[in-house]
């Protein structure tokens, strides 16, 4: 009895771990990731402490009856929002504790859903390119504007997740997909045609904003977990500049 | 404004949202709770600008009508309130007054006249506040309705009353 209990709180561990990197990576508040840690622990009878930053996170089981805890580190991975892992792992913290779901069964559960496909490769092309169109028809743009920036948003995030698969620095592969956006939607207004074409221009790097960095940076800010929102609006704020020195070069080419 | 360009002003919000959710890998039954949500809080902010209010206050008004919608859909979709809330605020990011703080902020860099110089310092601290609250507003808009309640979890929000 008390082996078995040795080996399910190390479990735990791991898996709490595995869980709590993956909704880092996947693009969840610290407070949201704090909350599901400590449910999925509670319905194991357990205690969870964490600390929890960005890059790194530190966690500290144990089930108050004994002396036994489990305390390890784990490195999160490179960061790539799927908000599809966020609501299914929000939906099994709440069946483990309705089920009586084993550790084993979680495992099953969290390899699953990290292992959930993504929409179509030219469905997010297309989509994001439409959102860059969006943007631009809100802004004013014309009808001309607007493709310009269908092409621009669309070659830009190709460019992005190729340079992301080549292994590029995260901001570099920013600073590329501005670079091609902001090259393509420059032209009519290097070569004068059609009207209005600023629009264009300034709005073809939109699709690039760090709309989650900046949002879960105020969430954890106002949560009080200081530390974190600043860590995340610091990323948001590179990620800015990283758009901005983009937009910056293609001026210099076009010498606008 | 003419009804039919305000709601095609509406369309186009939703479309830039589902193309975020899209970048962001929501599950598909999320996708049309998030273009209903961007459209009715960027026309909420788009009627209220054409009643000449502040663009800050119409923007944490159409945040907090996204932020309470995120909560009613997240209990019918069965998904965490911020994956439908993010992307339905961000075709409210201000983007072209991002784009004047930037030009203007190159500007400043390089070798102006005096007077330029205040005028160009004036418009861009004027831009870049702008942007600083719009975007603060947006997040800060989406939270209220989790700050108000005080629950830590959107499952524990009723909205019916209980005996």
């Amino acid at each position: 009895m008390k082996e078995k209990d040795k080996i399910d709180i190390n479990a735990l561990g791991a898996t709490l771990l595995d869980v709590g990197a993956l909704l880092m990576i996947s693009g969840a508040s610290t407070g949201r990731i704090r909350n599901t840690i400590s449910r999925i622990a509670a319905s194991f009878g357990c205690n969870a402490d964490m600390l929890i930053s960005q890059r790194t996170l530190m966690l500290n089981v144990h089930n108050g009856k004994d002396d036994r805890f489990f305390n390890s580190l784990k490195r999160t991975s490179v960061h790539g929002i799927n908000f599809s892992v966020l609501s299914g792992i929000s939906r099994m913290s709440w069946l483990i504790a309705e089920k009586n779901w084993t550790i084993a069964e979680v495992n099953l559960e969290v390899k699953r859903l990290a292992g959930l496909p993504h929409y179509p490769r030219a469905w997010v092309l297309i989509l994001v390119g439409i959102a860059g169109a969006a943007f631009c028809r809100l802004a004013g743009g014309g009808l001309f504007d607007m493709f310009m920036v269908f092409l621009g948003s669309l070659l830009g995030l190709a460019v992005r997740q190729k340079a992301a698969k080549m292994r590029f620095n995260p901001y570099i592969c920013v600073y590329f997909a501005a670079l091609t956006s902001a090259l393509i939607a420059g032209i009519p207004l290097k070569f004068g045609i059609g009207d209005a074409q600023e629009h264009a221009f300034a709005t073809s790097v939109l699709f690039l904003i760090p709309g989650v960095p900046l949002i879960n940076s105020f969430s954890d800010m106002i949560d009080g977990n200081l530390q974190n929102g600043l860590i995340r609006g610091l990323n948001g704020f590179m990620i800015s500049f990283t758009i901005a020195l983009g937009l910056f070069t293609v001026m210099f080419i076009y010498q606008f | 404004m003419e009804w039919v360009l305000f709601f095609e002003r509406g369309f186009w919000f939703g479309m830039a949202a589902v193309g975020f959710a899209v970048l962001f890998n929501v599950p598909v039954r999320t996708l049309l709770a998030v273009f209903i949500m961007a459209a009715a809080g960027g026309l909420t902010r788009t009627l209220m600008l054409q009643y000449e209010a502040n663009i800050i206050v119409s923007t944490l008004v159409g945040a907090m009508l996204i932020g309470v919608m995120s909560i009613l859909f997240a209990h019918k979709k069965h998904a965490p309130p911020p994956v439908f809330a993010i992307p339905a605020v961000i075709p409210m990011v201000p983007g072209i007054l991002a784009y004047k703080m930037t030009l203007g902020l190159l500007n400043l860099a390089g070798d102006l006249h005096q007077e330029t110089y205040s005028q160009i310092l004036s418009e861009t601290v004027n831009n870049g506040l702008k942007v600083m609250l719009i975007l603060m507003s947006l997040a800060g808009g989406v939270k209220v309705p989790m700050l108000l309640t005080r629950k830590e979890s959107a499952k524990e929000i009723r909205f019916k009353k209980r005996l």
